[in-house]
Parts: structure tokens; sequence; C-alpha cells
């Protein structure tokens, strides 16, 4: 052994460079928000984000193309001087060393305080004057005006941030870190200005009239109106109030769902049945599945003039009822759609319930009824009660089924959703009845957190447990056969039928065979002059629609992941309050989070309406706290001192991120990439009042072909998405499976919790 | 190669808080630059966080950090000069042997051929040559151990940090491992902090033992010093075994006191105590038995006596309480139920704090 | 990464698609069946060379977006679907006064709204109200066919009559308020409680009803009749029904929204789109509602409004807002919450 070649020398060389790039990050930085207050067009032109035409139209002197600086001295935007002075400032900075206490407080300021000002300024002066009715009456009418921010000022917003946190990180916030602060304060900026802000906007609005002012008596009268929480349906014909429609549902479909999960996980985990692989499939269909194309499929099968219907009047003259519309249809629809999420979530329970500690209780002298009794059951009861809980939160959230089977059954998301869009046009009562969705949402929540929140993970070690599942007694055995081969036949039946629906001229009328309605969607013709032309009225939506889940897909796993790991591997104030918020968006319905996007970003100074980011926008906060679980689940599993030592090694944790734990949360990253990507496939609620013309989404098509009776169109479309969403989810796991890392045990991560 | 002493890592009241539960309180010391330092103590007692706030993997609540000579109070775990054998290893699972060691040489974005080569070195050095294209996966617990510490060391830092890293050893290796480990810090005259919850490892390596008692030091010295002459009564319990026995501090001069201890008189170092009852630390080792009748000292009883080979163990009945006795002798065995008398050498008699 | 290459690939697709924008645009709002929008458009967009952004929402969503977007428009004109909603969106002041050259050649009918609403909007087309049964199920249950509204009150029908519900609804509503005019408030409300025996489901969208019956869910659905008429036409077994005591109607509109950006491809599309030779086109797409042009060509599958009795609806009272609650929140209490 020999030491000379390990150098004193060489190694003050290397410790030398932090410092040092320090400045130069700083500098990056700064020179970001030079290029945003000097060069780039401070206000968002109307032409959109991805336009360029300013080049060329007029910049930089004109009005609408100049950038801040010019704003301030030849439109007299005064109020933006300070933000240059913000980001002015710290050039004296460079002077300094690093270890100066005035360093951390002096960039904490000027970001914060630049910070603040910015949305000071952007949410008081607005496109006609002051926005604040105070303003307008303490500094008289109209007041200054602007546009919705641009380029410009979204560099100089980062540039703030940066400054901010990067001072917090010299402060020694956060083991000092200045990636982990900017991370924190990127992501908590984002979560405020995208979750909480739309969702404050719109819950606010349940407290105004139609006027616009404060009345809190309507509000109150509008919380406990009969129609909401009337009982009639205990002692009279009549109906119930929606929110006892709704809960009741939610806790039929939650204790179904979970009850067929779990036969499904027993089926799949416990017995030796041939074809697992074929149940497993086929209890995924559901998830990609666009939402209405179950509800129409039950009602062809077993509406009035349903297949089965026709069937049972044909051979047993039992005439045909409309027994499917309202509360029997809703369940069996919303049955065959969340049994997939209850299965995925159970399969994790089971298959974690320790082989050892069944064999343990078999050595003990019980039977396997009593083992399965006694140890089997009990483990997995936690499990359970979070699939019910998933079952019961999906019910509630749930639009697509209860438009197409409600009936006279009204719940909560459909109310919301013809408070908004009906004739009522009422969006006070939208945001109340939203309130009392949220409410019932929340509590689920916070059940499942404290009281299941500890006692719900069955632990799996990562040392092979030799012993071999115990088979199921006899008689659970033959239940959940009884209850699975039905179910797995009527799901391949009700996609059987959608199949066929693709390719007969009207569903349920005239089954002739026909490739018209294929045509119609998905023609493509060629032409000498113009090349393949895309002629089927379905291709712009679908094209948007893939354009868009490609570009949130990767961006929500990637935000889902990096808040994981701020959430699992940071600690920072606040952190239960943003882990809130960030779940908050999750619990909200869809058709509110759409309208709160639409009042919150309709104007300036975050203008985004009409464009693709916001549906990108929206997916990606909707989707993120799947993200956020997949990446929670998959990071408990990976011992912190990982990340520890490459800190310790000198990697900066951006690198650590990088290197180390990307890599290890491969297949946590691919699953949470994969569900995202077919969340905004087959998202409808949030998305109908985002849709534009330029980004019209293939969902909000479907709607439309089916509110129009276009049943033909609207299946062919589904048909056509779910095998788009196949074939992708296929790639991605073909390549997952090629790179698969074998020997760590990574557990597959369950798709559950979404909403 | 560095072979001027100087202070490697001081700690100037340094406090570290999680909420209101302190786990470091007002901790100060230093460590000289090529000095094996052990961080000693039962869990919880803040040795391992301490260890951290050394790495930058917690970050002070109050107090100073110095690292050669540099405060680092604020400078996170990235910009410190210091590397860490972690309790796990923590080798990166999808990187063979060589990216592990060549790692952090990376990130200071040396010459390719720079990397490889030190890394080759450091892989030299733990004997390992040969093994660079493995998966961890594929290596033994000891094998794996020395990859984790050849990767701290071919950054040659200021201070290299080991957090338990013999715990997943089985007990041979672990003899084996830390003698290497001893080795090696001699030999490249490493500053060295190392934490451990063993006492016999602490003394078998350290050339400084800390001894940490909830969230505090109790007592700092070479591990003979700690032995001989232990401060507290946790202490003198803690590393290696004594005796807790009561007796009389009569009268104290000088530096020394006069101890009573039922028949017998010690003098011994008074450690500014009170005159009055004092617990008195009684190593087993220091306690001859005299199975003579005409005998003096304390008298007692054999309540139980064990023959282990290389020596032997008593268990006795006294006048000051029951008393474990090691006879390393084993001239003679004394059967359980005899009476004997009790007499204690000086060097293994301590007065200690409560 | 790859697939942050590819995500740049994507971003640079979006940038080159975007810079090649025309500086001449129309951002269209329109409420009836797509078909008939993107006609609308395509023809638009080929005589006049501005490019037309189309979003087709129904007209009560299209109402909550505009109202949504209130301080700041993004859509220009909102073209089609029943004219509630835009007196409505006229009575708020979220439309625009304009009026067109075209409007000598209109019919009457159709510029009642706009007299109404001082100009803000106009008529495009005009749709009789009535109901359609289905055939093969009347004849299998042994049902006598019906021809006017108390036809549909026979106990026989009980569960066979499909209506929407006029709260999400404006189909429904102007059933609501036919039948108000036609037999007074009180008769017109004690119609409809006797109908709540014989309805099996409100529907939510104004032309499920047919739907329904077209597939055999239903006997009988109140719509509007050229709804049921392209069910007809589609070879469904629907037979139409005009009602003997006469029946309302809708009057499909157009409006430009207020602060429209593109103000002048506004009302270049607004004329465009009451030109004769425009809405002749409707028929080729299965829109047989009748149009307002004097010289559009009548589809020869309309039903014929001149042999069906049209009241003399008022749009501007039952379109407005306090009668509007007022029917609503009576229907409500008076008549959803009875018994069946």
């Amino acid at each position: 052994m020999s030491s000379t070649t390990l150098s004193l020398s060489r190694r003050i060389q290397l410790r030398e460079a932090t410092p040092y790039l320090f400045r130069k990050a700083l500098l990056l930085w700064l020179s970001v928000g030079w290029f945003g207050a000097l060069v780039l067009p401070w206000y968002q032109a109307y032409d959109g984000f991805w336009s360029f035409i300013w080049i060329e139209d007029g910049w930089p002197l004109d009005d609408e193309y100049s950038p801040g600086i010019l704003q301030i001295f030849m439109q007299d935007r005064l109020w933006l001087l300070p933000l240059m002075i913000c980001i002015g400032l710290p050039i004296i900075c460079f002077g300094w060393k690093r270890d100066d206490p005035r360093l951390a407080n002096f960039l904490m300021g000027c970001g914060g305080l630049g910070l603040c000002w910015i949305l000071l300024q952007g949410f008081v002066i607005g496109l006609r004057g002051w926005n604040s009715e105070a303003f307008l009456l303490l500094l008289g009418s109209p007041g200054p005006s602007q546009e919705g921010m641009g380029y410009g000022a979204l560099l100089v917003a980062s540039c703030l941030l940066f400054l901010f946190t990067q001072g917090w990180s010299l402060r020694g916030g956060v083991q000092g870190d200045g990636f982990v602060t900017g991370a924190i304060g990127l992501n908590v900026l984002l979560v405020l200005l995208f979750i909480f802000y739309p969702v404050v906007k719109i819950l606010f609005s349940a407290l105004l009239n139609e006027e616009g002012a404060l009345a809190p008596i309507l509000f109150f009268q509008k919380l406990t109106s009969e129609r909401i929480w009337q009982l009639n349906c205990f002692n009279t014909g009549l109906s119930c109030g929606v929110a006892w429609n709704s809960l009741y549902l939610a806790i039929l479909v939650g204790i179904t769902t979970t009850l067929l999960g779990l036969a499904f996980a027993l089926l799949v985990t416990r017995t030796s049945i041939r074809g697992k692989q074929a149940y497993r499939a086929i209890t995924l269909l559901p998830i990609i599945t666009p939402p209405f194309v179950i509800g129409l499929a039950i009602i062809l099968l077993f509406g009035r003039s349903g297949v089965v219907s026709s069937f049972l009047e044909w051979a047993f003259g039992i005439p045909p009822t409309r027994w499917i519309y309202g509360l029997p249809g809703i369940w069996f629809a919303q049955t065959m759609a969340f049994t997939p999420i209850a299965f995925l979530v159970l399969v994790g329970v089971v298959e974690g319930v320790s082989p050892s500690m069944e064999e343990a209780a078999q050595t003990l002298r019980a039977n396997r009824w009593q083992t399965f009794q006694t140890v089997t059951w009990p483990l997995m009861r936690p499990g359970l009660a979070n699939a019910f809980l998933l079952g019961f939160i999906e019910s509630l959230a749930d639009f697509g089924n209860p438009l197409v089977l409600g009936g006279n059954f009204e719940v909560l998301s459909t109310q919301i959703f013809f408070a908004i869009a009906g004739a009522q046009a009422d969006q006070g009562m939208a945001a109340v009845l939203a309130l009392v969705l949220l409410g019932f949402t929340l509590t689920a929540f916070w059940i499942q957190r404290r009281w299941l929140g500890q006692r719900s993970y069955v632990s799996v070690t990562g040392k092979g447990d030799a012993g071999i599942p115990v088979q199921l007694p006899k008689r659970v055995r033959t239940g959940i056969t009884l209850v699975c081969v039905p179910f797995g036949f009527l799901s391949l039946t009700l996609y059987g039928m959608i199949l066929f629906g693709g390719f007969v001229e009207t569903w349920g009328y005239k089954h002739n065979f026909t490739f018209k309605h294929y045509l119609d969607a998905f023609a493509v013709s060629w032409s000498d002059k113009f090349g393949l032309m895309w002629e089927g009225t379905a291709w712009n939506s679908f094209w948007t629609t893939l354009q868009i889940s490609a570009i949130s897909a990767p961006l929500t796993a990637g935000l889902g992941l990096l808040t994981a790991w701020l959430l699992v591997r940071q600690r920072f104030a606040g952190k239960d309050v943003f882990e809130f918020i960030t779940m908050l968006s999750f619990a909200i319905p869809g058709t509110i989070i759409g309208i709160g996007y639409i009042l919150a970003f309709n104007v300036p100074p975050i203008e985004i309406t009409g464009t693709g980011i916001i549906l990108i926008v929206c997916f990606l906060f909707r989707n993120m706290p799947t993200g956020i679980r997949a990446g929670v689940a998959a990071m408990a599993q990976l011992d912190p001192s990982l990340d520890e030592a490459s800190l310790t090694l000198g990697a900066p944790s951006s690198t650590t991120l990088r290197k180390i734990l990307l890599p290890l949360l491969r297949p946590a990253m691919l699953a949470a990439l994969v569900f995202s990507f077919v969340r905004a496939m087959t998202a409808i609620s949030a998305v109908i009042f985002l849709v534009s013309a330029d980004y019209d989404m293939a969902t909000s098509y479907i709607l439309g072909r089916v509110e129009n009776g276009d049943y033909g169109l609207a299946i062919v479309y589904s048909s056509v998405l779910i095998i788009v969403m196949l074939i992708v989810i296929g790639g991605i796991q073909w390549v997952v499976g090629q790179r698969q890392l074998g020997r760590r045990g990574s557990s597959p991560i369950s798709w559950s919790g979404n909403g | 190669m560095n072979n001027t002493v100087h202070t490697a890592v001081e700690f100037l009241k340094v406090t570290k808080a999680f909420g209101n539960v302190k786990a470091v309180r007002d901790v100060s010391f230093q460590i000289k630059s090529g000095e094996l330092v052990t961080l000693l103590g039962p869990s919880g007692c803040g040795k391992t966080t301490t260890l951290r706030l050394i790495a930058g993997l917690e970050m002070a609540s109050g107090g100073q950090i110095m690292i050669g000579g540099r405060d680092v109070t604020q400078l996170p775990a990235t910009d410190r000069d210091v590397s860490m054998v972690f309790q796990s290893y923590a080798l990166f699972p999808h990187m063979t042997v060589l990216q592990n060691v060549s790692y952090g040489l990376t990130m200071s974005r040396l010459s390719k051929n720079l990397v490889e080569e030190q890394a080759l070195n450091g892989l030299k050095l733990v004997g390992l040559t040969g093994f660079e294209k493995r998966l961890p996966s594929e290596l033994s617990g000891g094998q794996q151990q020395r990859v984790a510490v050849a990767r701290a060391l071919v950054l040659e830092p200021e201070v290299l940090l080991f957090d338990e890293p013999l715990s997943n050893l089985d007990a041979k290796l672990r003899r084996r491992v830390r003698e290497e480990i001893r080795d090696l810090q001699q030999q490249l005259q490493l500053t060295v902090v190392y934490v451990t919850h063993d006492q016999e490892e602490a003394l078998a390596v350290s050339d400084r033992i800390i001894v940490m008692q909830e969230a505090v030091i109790a007592q700092q010295g070479s591990p003979r010093e700690l032995y001989e002459s232990p401060k507290t009564r946790f202490v003198a319990d803690f590393i290696g075994d004594a005796n807790l026995v009561n007796g009389q501090l009569v009268s104290s001069e000088g530096e020394m006191g006069k101890l009573q201890l039922d028949e017998l008189t010690i003098q011994l170092p008074h450690l500014n105590l009170p005159i009055g009852e004092v617990t008195v630390a009684v190593r087993p080792e220091a306690i001859m038995l005299d199975p003579r009748p005409e005998a003096t000292g304390i008298p007692g009883t054999v309540h139980k006596a064990v023959y282990l080979g290389s020596h032997l163990e008593y268990e006795i009945k006294s006048a000051v309480g029951e008393l474990f006795v090691i006879d390393p002798l084993g001239k003679e065995f004394i059967a359980e139920g005899h009476p004997v008398r009790l007499r204690i050498r000086e060097r293994g008699v301590n007065l200690v704090h409560d | 990464m790859r697939i942050a290459k590819r995500i740049g690939a994507l971003m640079g697709a979006m940038l080159i698609g975007s810079v090649l924008q025309a500086a001449d645009r129309l951002t269209l709002y329109c409420s009836p069946q797509i078909e008939w929008c993107e006609l609308m458009v395509n023809t638009f967009e080929k005589q006049t060379g501005i490019r037309v952004s189309m979003t087709r929402k129904s007209s009560g969503e299209t109402l909550a977006q505009i109202k949504a977007e209130k301080s700041n428009p993004k859509g220009d004109v909102w073209w089609g679907g029943t004219g509630d909603p835009h007196l409505q969106a006229a009575e708020e002041g979220l439309t625009e006064v304009y009026n067109s050259s075209m409007n000598s050649q209109l019919q009457d009918w159709a510029l009642s709204p706009h007299k109404a609403t001082g100009g803000r909007t106009v008529g495009i087309y005009m749709g009789g109200l009535g109901y359609g049964y289905n055939t093969e199920l009347l004849a299998s249950k042994g049902l006598p066919a019906p021809k006017c509204w108390k036809d549909l009150l026979n106990p026989a029908f009980k569960d066979e009559v499909q209506i929407a519900n006029p709260n999400t609804s404006g189909t429904s509503y102007t059933t609501l308020a036919t039948v108000v005019q036609l037999f007074g408030e009180d008769g017109g409300f004690d119609f409809m409680k006797q109908l709540h025996q014989n309805v099996s489901q409100y529907t939510k969208s104004g032309s499920a009803p047919i739907r329904a019956a077209a597939i055999g869910e239903t006997t009988v659905g109140i719509v509007f009749m050229h709804d049921a008429v392209t069910q007809a036409v589609k070879g469904m077994p629907i037979q139409t029904v005009a009602p003997c005591e006469g029946t309302g109607y809708e009057i499909g509109s157009m409006s430009i929204i207020k602060g429209a950006r593109n103000m002048d491809s506004a009302k270049k599309f607004y004329d465009f789109a009451l030109t004769a030779d425009i809405q002749s086109m409707a028929a080729s797409v299965g829109a047989y509602q009748v149009p307002s042009n004097k010289g559009a060509k009548v589809p020869k599958e309309a039903p014929d409004l001149d042999s069906v009795k049209v009241i003399d609806y008022d749009h501007a009272k039952y379109g407005s807002k306090d009668v509007r609650t007022r029917l609503l929140s009576k229907w409500d209490n008076e008549v959803s919450t009875l018994p069946r």
C-alpha cells in the first residue's frame, strides 16, 4: 500500500471550486433577470405565449412589446421601477465574500421584496385600471392599466425567486442547500398560484350574490337548502337531497369496489387459477377508458332495448324496464370503473401479508380457515379501509357515469356542472355544492390520514421471505371464483360492445357493419399538392390531446417526484400545510377547478386561458398528487444514506437527485409518467371549460358527440384512445422491463389515489 | 503527508434542536489533525447527530463549527471538506465499484484520467484491486465496507467520518476490519471521527474518546484515561464493567482524598466531591479475593462462581453490596457459599460524580 | 434524457406552428351540432381568408364561459344555440349591439329578439317545439298515436315520456313557457304536474329524450321538432308530432361578444351568417331548422311551420331573468317534488 499518490496540493485545488460556482450561479440568474427586464417584451402579446410575431412587429419600441425597462420610461409604468432595482442591486454582491453575513440578508431582501412587489402590482393594476374597489375610491378612476405578464416578467420573477431562495440557503435554511431552497421556493410559489389561488377564487364566489356583493345570508340559505339535504326518500316516495344521494352512492361504491378488488387480489395472488395475467389485464382496462364509455356500453347491454334486456324478454317474457337509470346504473358503472383502483391497492396489501406470519399461525395449529380469519384478514384490514376510501372519493368526484346513467338520481358532481352550465347559470350555487363535496372528500382524507396513517402499511422487508403464500380455504376460493369469473366476463362483454359499437351504423338500432364512423373521425387522404391530409374530424383534437398529454406527463411526474423528495427527504417549516395544499386539487371536483382556472387565469397578471398552457398546467397540478404518492412510496424504500453519501462526496443536491435518486426511482417515475399521461388523455370535468378552439381535447370532443347522440363516433374515438394508451403503456413498460434493476426490491407502484 | 498538527474540527457551544428536543446541547470539543476520535455513547445520546453536524447533514441551531480553521456553520454538506462512511455503506447500487469510488472525484471536476488513477489507488489501498467492474450487490459485506471506505478516502478530506461502520458485520470480521481502519488511519495520518456504541471497539481504535450522554459530553480523554479514571458514574459503567458502591469520603488534601469503604481505607483523587457519602466505581479485576479465614478486608460470601478458561468470574455478596469480580489468575477456585475477604487495588478504584 | 429531447421537439413544433399564424382572425363560439359549426367555419374561411378558431360547446356552457371571461373576453362571435341564453347574455350586458345591413332580409320573428334586446342578438333559425315517438315501441305496446300535448297525459303513457329538466335545458324551459302561454299559468302548471306522472326521466340535455326514443329507451321524447326529424332522417323509427293545440318555438340566435378583439371579423361573420346562401346549406349537414333569411331555402325535411299552429311566443317576457327564475323555482317546488 502506498500513500504517496495522495497529495495535499491537489486537494486544495479541488476544494476551492464551490464558492466560485456559487458566484457563477448568481451571475447566471441575474443575467436571466436582466435579459428579461432589458430585452424581452414585458407583457404577454395577444398572439399567445408561443407566438414570436413581436420580433418583427414593432419590438422593442412598440407599447405592446416593449421590455420592462422601456415600459418604465416610455409608457410611464413607474411601478415596474422597484423590480428593476431589486434585480439590479445584487450586482454589488460580487464584491462580497460568500460568508459575509450581509450577503444572505441582502439577497433575501431583494428577492423577497421583489417577488411581493411583482405579485402586488400584477394583482392591483389590471387590464382596465385598478383591480380593487379600495384603490378606485382612494386614487380615482380608472388608474393605470397593464396586460398579462409575458416573457420578461416571467424571467424577472424567476430571478427574484432565485435571489430569495439563495439568500435563504446562505442563512443556513434547509441544510444550507441552494438547490433545495430553490426547489421549495419554486414549488410553494407554483402551488400557491395554481392550486390555492384558483380554488380560493371559486370557493369565495360561494359567498357572493349575482351582483358580486357579499351575501352571507344567501350563502347560508343555499348551504342549508332542502335540495341538498332533504331526507324525503326515507319516509316518502320522493328523492333525497343531492348530498345524501352522493354520500349513499359513494358508500355503496366504496364497499363493492373494495370487495371486488379484494376478490381479484386474492384470486391473482393466492390461488393457482390459470390466466392470472389475463385477469390483471382485464382489471386494468377501465383505468385507460375515456369517460362515458362504460356508461354507454352498460345502456346498450342493460338498457330497455339493450341486448340483455331484449334477450330476457325474448326468452322469458320479462318486460324490459328502465332500472338501469339512476342509482343502480351509476353504482354498476362506477363499480366497473373503480374496482381496478381497489385491486391495485389491495394486490400490494395482500402481497405484503408476509407468508411467514401465516406459516407461523399454521404451526400454531390453526387450520386454513382459522389462519385466514385470525391472521390474513386482520393484517389486510387497514388496506381494505384504504381501498374503501379511495372508491368513496372516486365515486364522489365521478362525472361521466352519472351524466350518462343518472336518470332522476342527482349527485353533487353533475349538479355542480349543471349549476354552472345549465339553464340556471348559478355559479354561487355551484360553489356551494362544491363546498359540500369538498367537505365530504376532505373528511374522508382526514379519516384516512388520522386513522390509518401509520397502520395502513404492511411491512415488506427487502429480505426474501422464504414462505410460500398459503392457499385460500376452499369456501373463500369458491366464493371469489364465483364473483370474479362473471365480473371478468362482464368486463370483456362491455369492451366487446365498445369495439363492436364502432363498426355498426347506429348502435342499439341498426347493426349493419360499417367503417363510416372510423372514416368520419380518422380519415386520411393523399393529395399531390399538400401531401398527407388529415381529413377526419377527430384528428385535430387527437393530436392536441397527444401533444398536451405528452408534455404534461413528464412535467407532472417530474414535479411530483421533486415534491415527494422535498416531503420525504427535507425538513422545512410549514411542510404539513404545503402537503395539504398539494393534495387540495386532488380532492376538489374537476368542474370547480375548471371554472376556478378560468376565473383566475383569464385576466392579468397571469393570462393563459385559451392556450395549451392552461391545459398543461391544469393536468400538471391535478395529477401531481399521484406523482407525489408514487414518489413518496418509492423513496421510502431508498436508504436516505444514499443521498447523504452523495452529498458528503461533494455532489450538489441537484446532481444527487439526478445521478442517484432518479436512476433508482426509474420504475416509480415511469409509473407516474404513464399515469399522468393516461389521466391527461381521459380527464373530462376540468377540461370542458379549459378547451379552446386551438386546443380542443379528445374527451371534450367525445362529450360533444355524446350530447349530440353520435354514439358511433364517440365510441370509435374512445376505442382509438384506448388502443393508443395501450400502445404507449406497453412501450413504456417494455423500456422499464429492459432496464429495471433486479436487485433492489422495488415493489410495483400502485396507481392508487387519483381524482 | 500532512505533518503539521493543527485543529481539524472544532465545536464551540454547538446546539442542535429538533423541535423542542435538543439532540446536542452546548457541545464544545477540538479534534487535532491525524487523530482518531471516537464519539461513544448509548443510542439517543447525540453522537450520530454530532457526526452529522460535522458532515453538514444537519445544521446547527446554535454555536459554531470550524473545519480546518474555517467557519462552516452555515455551509452545506456538499461544500464541506469531509467525507463519510455510512452505517449501511450507502453504496450506489446502480454503479460499479469503480464508479462508486470515482463519484466524489468526478464531482471535483478532475480530468478523467486523474479520476481513474486516484480511484484505482483508493481501491488498492483497501485491497480491492480487481473488483472494479463489480456491482455492490456482488460483493460480500466486508468488501462493501471497504468500497465505502475507499470512496470516502480518495477525496482526501480534512476529516473522515465513520458512522458505526462495523455494525453490519459479523463478530469475527468486525475485529479484522476495525484493525484495518486503524492501520489505514495511522499510515495515512488521517483525521477520523468515528461513531460507535460499542465501548470495546472504541477502546481498540481510538486515540481519544468523547463519551456522550443525553446530548452533552460526559467525558473525553484517551481510552486509558477513560477506563482508569472515569469521572462519572455513567462513564465508569459504560466503559468496561464497574461495581458502583457507596463509600465515605472522610478527608481531602490537595488532589487526593481518603475514602473509607467498609473496613478499607483508600487514597484516591477526590474530584472536588464534598466530604461525606460518595459513589465509588470499582473495576471487577481490581478486587482481590482472599478465602483464608485470617485475611483482612471487606467481608463477603461467594454467591456464584463461573470458570471461563482464561479467568474466573465471581459474584460476591458483601458488606458494601453485591460485587462482580474477575480473577484473571484463576490460581484457586473458591466454591460457592465460601466466606471471603475483599481487598482493592488502588488503580482500579475511582470516585465518580453521579 | 430522451424524454427531455422529445419535449423539446414538441415545443419546437408548437413554436413553428404559431409563428406561421396569419394576422386576421376570428374566435367563434358555436353551439349547434359540430358538423354545422365546421361547415360554417370552412365556408367562412374560404370566402374571407380570415382564420377562424372555433369552440363547440352547448349554449349553457358557452354562457358560463362568456360570463367567466367577462373582464377579458376571448371570444368574438357566439353563433347558434337556443335564444334564451343569448337573451340572458344581452340582459347582463355581455354582448354587443350590432345592426347588420342584412337585417332587412330577415323574417320578422328573427328580428324580434333583436328589437327586444336593442340590437344585441338576432335570430338565425327557428325550430318549433313538439315531440317524437318511437313507432315500433308504440305499436308493440298498443298505445294510441299521440297528436296533441294533452294526449301525453294519458295514463297509458306512464313512464313512457322523457323531457329534459327545465333547470338544465333551454329546450325544456321553452316547453314550460309554451304550455304556460297556451294554457295560462295555472293550466300550464297543471299540465306539467300531470305530465310528471308519465315522465320516466328528466334528462339533462335538451335533445336527449329523442335520442332515447330513437334507440327505444323511451316511447316519447319532448324536443324541438327538427331534432326529431334528424333522427327520422337517420332512419330511426321516429314520428315527429306538431301538437294540435299549437306550440312554441326557439329562435336560434347569434350575438357578438362585448369587447371582442376582432370586431371587424366578428361583424363580417355576422353578416355572412345571415345571408341566404349560407343558411340554405344547413340541411346538407342534417340541420333541419327554418332559416331566418327570407331568401334561404327551407329544407324539405323541415317541419312545415305553415301547417303548424305556432303560438305568439313572447320571447322578451319569458326570456327575461325574473320570469324565468320565477317559473323555474315554481316548477322546482310544485312539480318536481310531486310523488309519482
